[in-house]
C-alpha cells in the first residue's frame, strides 16, 4: 500500500475518532441556531435604539415630541394592522415564489425541449414587466372573469390574484438564481453519481441541490430581501399593510391639518419596521447558508 | 466479462468509435492505450452506458446491456468506474461519498452501509481520512477514496479513466500501488493510462487505439516490444522515448 508515500498538508477540521459523520452536522446545527438568537436579538437591539434616538430627538425639542406621544394609540393601532398584513403577504408570496421559481429554475436546465420554452418563456414573461402592472393585470383580469358570480368574495379573489402576481414576477427572478446554481455544479459530479448507478431523481435530491444551494443562497437572500419591501406595491390594490397605512396616516394628518414632525415619524418607524423584517429574514439565511457550508470550501462567513 | 461488439459512436459529425470490438476476460487487467482523441475515453463510457452506442452491442456475462429494457444504473452498479478528475462529491465526506451509493442506490441501512465504507476505505489505506471533505485532501487521497466508493458497490469489473493524469507526480505512486493491489487479489479491471511502467508490469493485455479504431493488442511485451503496426511503433517509441 502506498500510504507511506502521502503528504499529508491539509490539517483536518475534525478528529476522526468520532463514530458516526451525523455528530458534527448536528454541532453545527446547535451552533447556527445559538448565532441564530444572538443576530436576532441584535437586530432587536438596535431597533430599540433607533426608537428610543428618536424620541430623544424630540425630547430635546427637535420636533413636538408630546404631541407625536398624543396620537401613539391610534397609530399604534394603525401601524400593528399594516404590520401584520405585511408579514401576512410576505408567508403567502416568498414561499409561492420561492416555488415557482425553484420548479421553473430546474426547468431550465432540462433537456426536454418543451421544459426549457415553458419555462424560458415564463421567466422572460414575468421578469419583464414591472411588478405593479403584472399585480393590476391580475387584479382586472379576475375581476373581469369572476365579476357577476355572487358565491365568491371578489375582493379576496382579486386580492389573491395580486399575491400571486408577485410571486411570480419574484419567481422569475429566482428560477434565474437556481438555474445558476444548479449550473455551477460540475458535470463530472452529476457523471459520477451515475456511475454509480444513481437514479436522476437521486442524483437531484442528493447530489444536485445541496451543492446547488451554497452557490444560490447568497443571491436569494438579496431577492428574498427585495420581495418583501415589493409587499408594499399591494397597497395599489387596498393591501391594507405598512406602506398603505403610512399613506393614509400621511393624508389624515395632511387633512387635519397636522404637523410634518408626526409625518416624519410615522415614516421613520414604518422603515424600521421593515428593515426589522427583512434583518430578520436575511440572518435567517445566512444561518441556513451555515448548514451548506463544506469545510475546505468555505469563504469567511459573516 | 464485458464484451465489446463492432461499436460506433458519432458526436455530431465527429465519427469517434469507429467499429471498436473487444473482450474483457474475467480477472484480467486489460491496459488501453493511444493519443489523445483517439476514442479511448469514449470506449469506457460506452462500457457502463454513460455513453450509449450509437451502433454495436455491449454484452456484460453475455447479456445485451445496450437494450431499452435494460435499466443503465442496474449496468453501471455491475461495471464501476474512476474518473481523471476524481469526481468526489464535494459537499460529502470521505465516508459518506462511499457510502451515499450503498444507501441511494443499494438500500442497505446506514450501520451496515457505513460498515462497509469503512472496511473500503481501510483497503485503500485512508481509514484515518473517514470524516475529511474531499477539499482536504489531496488529490491522490480523493482518487483512492473514488476507488473506494467504486469497490464499495462490489462491481464485476473497474473501468479506469486516466486516473493518475489529474495527479502531481508525488501522488501518483500511491493510486497506482491501490490499483495494483486490486489487480494482484484478481479484480477485473480496463484501464486507460499514460503510465507504461503500470501497463508494462500489471496490464495483463494492452490495447492500442488511434482514430476510433483498435490498431493492436497484445502482451504487454507484444506492444512495447515486438509493435507489429506502424502506428504503434511510433506511439511506443513516442511514449517510451
Amino acid at each position: 500500500m502506498g500510504t507511506g508515500g502521502t503528504k499529508d498538508t491539509t490539517p483536518l477540521v475534525r478528529s476522526s475518532s468520532g463514530g458516526s459523520e451525523k455528530a458534527p452536522t448536528l454541532q453545527e446545527r446547535i451552533t447556527a441556531s445559538k448565532g441564530l438568537i444572538l443576530r436576532i436579538a441584535f437586530g432587536g437591539i438596535a431597533t430599540v435604539v433607533a426608537v428610543f434616538l428618536l424620541y430623544l430627538a424630540g425630547y430635546v425639542g427637535l420636533y413636538d415630541l408630546d404631541y407625536a406621544l398624543s396620537l401613539l394609540p391610534p397609530r399604534g393601532r394603525a401601524l400593528t394592522t399594516g404590520l401584520l398584513a405585511t408579514l401576512g403577504f410576505m408567508t403567502v408570496v416568498m414561499p409561492l415564489g420561492f416555488g415557482l421559481g425553484f420548479f421553473f429554475g430546474w426547468a431550465r436546465t432540462s433537456k426536454v425541449w418543451l421544459g426549457r420554452a415553458v419555462a424560458t418563456t415564463y421567466v422572460e414573461l414575468f421578469r419583464g414587466m414591472p411588478p405593479i402592472v403584472l399585480i393590476a393585470f391580475a387584479v382586472l383580469i379576475t375581476i373581469v372573469v369572476f365579476r357577476g358570480n355572487d358565491r365568491i368574495d371578489l375582493f379576496a379573489f382579486a386580492s389573491l390574484a395580486g399575491v400571486v402576481a408577485l410571486a411570480a414576477h419574484s419567481g422569475a427572478y429566482q428560477a434565474e438564481i437556481i438555474r445558476a446554481g444548479i449550473l455551477s455544479v460540475p458535470t463530472g459530479q452529476t457523471e459520477a453519481a451515475e456511475a454509480i448507478g444513481m437514479s436522476k431523481a437521486t442524483i437531484l435530491r442528493h447530489v444536485t441541490l445541496p451543492q446547488m444551494f451554497r452557490v444560490s443562497l447568497p443571491a436569494l437572500g438579496n431577492e428574498f430581501a427585495s420581495l418583501i419591501k415589493d409587499t408594499s406595491l399591494l397597497s395599489t390594490i387596498g393591501g391594507l399593510e405598512l406602506t398603505f397605512q403610512g399613506k393614509n396616516l400621511s393624508a389624515v394628518l395632511a387633512v387635519g391639518g397636522g404637523n410634518l414632525d408626526l409625518v416624519i415619524i410615522i415614516w421613520v418607524e414604518i422603515a424600521l419596521l421593515y428593515f426589522l423584517i427583512t434583518f430578520v429574514v436575511s440572518r435567517t439565511l445566512q444561518a441556513v447558508e451555515r448548514r451548506f457550508r463544506v469545510p475546505g470550501l468555505e469563504a469567511a462567513q459573516l | 466479462m464485458i464484451s465489446v461488439r463492432n461499436v460506433h459512436k458519432w458526436f455530431g459529425e465527429l465519427h469517434v468509435l469507429k467499429g471498436v470490438s473487444l473482450d474483457v476476460k474475467k480477472g484480467e487487467a486489460l491496459v488501453i492505450i493511444g493519443p489523445s482523441g483517439s476514442g479511448k475515453s469514449t470506449l469506457l463510457r460506452c462500457m457502463n452506458l454513460l455513453v450509449s452506442p450509437d451502433e454495436g452491442d455491449i454484452l456484460i456475462d453475455g447479456v445485451r446491456v445496450n437494450d431499452p429494457k435494460i435499466r443503465p444504473e442496474w449496468v453501471r452498479q455491475q461495471v464501476g468506474m474512476v474518473f481523471q478528475s476524481f469526481n468526489l462529491f464535494t459537499h460529502l465526506t470521505a465516508l459518506q461519498n462511499v457510502v451515499i451509493g450503498l444507501t441511494k442506490v443499494k438500500r442497505l441501512s446506514s450501520t451496515e452501509a457505513e460498515r462497509i465504507a469503512r472496511f473500503e476505505l481501510e483497503r485503500v489505506g485512508l481509514a484515518d481520512k473517514a470524516d475529511a471533505y474531499p477539499a482536504q485532501l489531496s488529490g491522490g487521497q480523493q482518487q483512492r477514496v473514488a476507488i473506494g466508493r467504486a469497490l464499495a458497490l462490489n462491481p464485476k469489473a473497474v473501468l479506469f479513466d486516466e486516473p493518475t493524469s489529474a495527479l502531481d507526480p508525488e501522488y501518483i505512486r500511491e493510486v497506482l500501488d491501490v490499483m495494483t493491489k486490486l489487480a494482484n487479489e484478481g479484480m477485473t479491471m480496463v484501464v486507460v493510462t499514460h503510465e507504461m511502467g503500470f501497463a508494462q508490469n500489471v496490464g495483463d493485455r494492452v490495447l492500442f487505439m488511434a482514430d476510433g479504431i483498435v490498431v493492436e493488442e497484445g502482451t504487454p511485451e507484444e506492444i512495447f516490444e515486438r509493435p507489429q503496426q506502424d502506428r504503434t511503433k511510433t506511439f511506443v517509441g513516442t511514449i517510451l522515448g
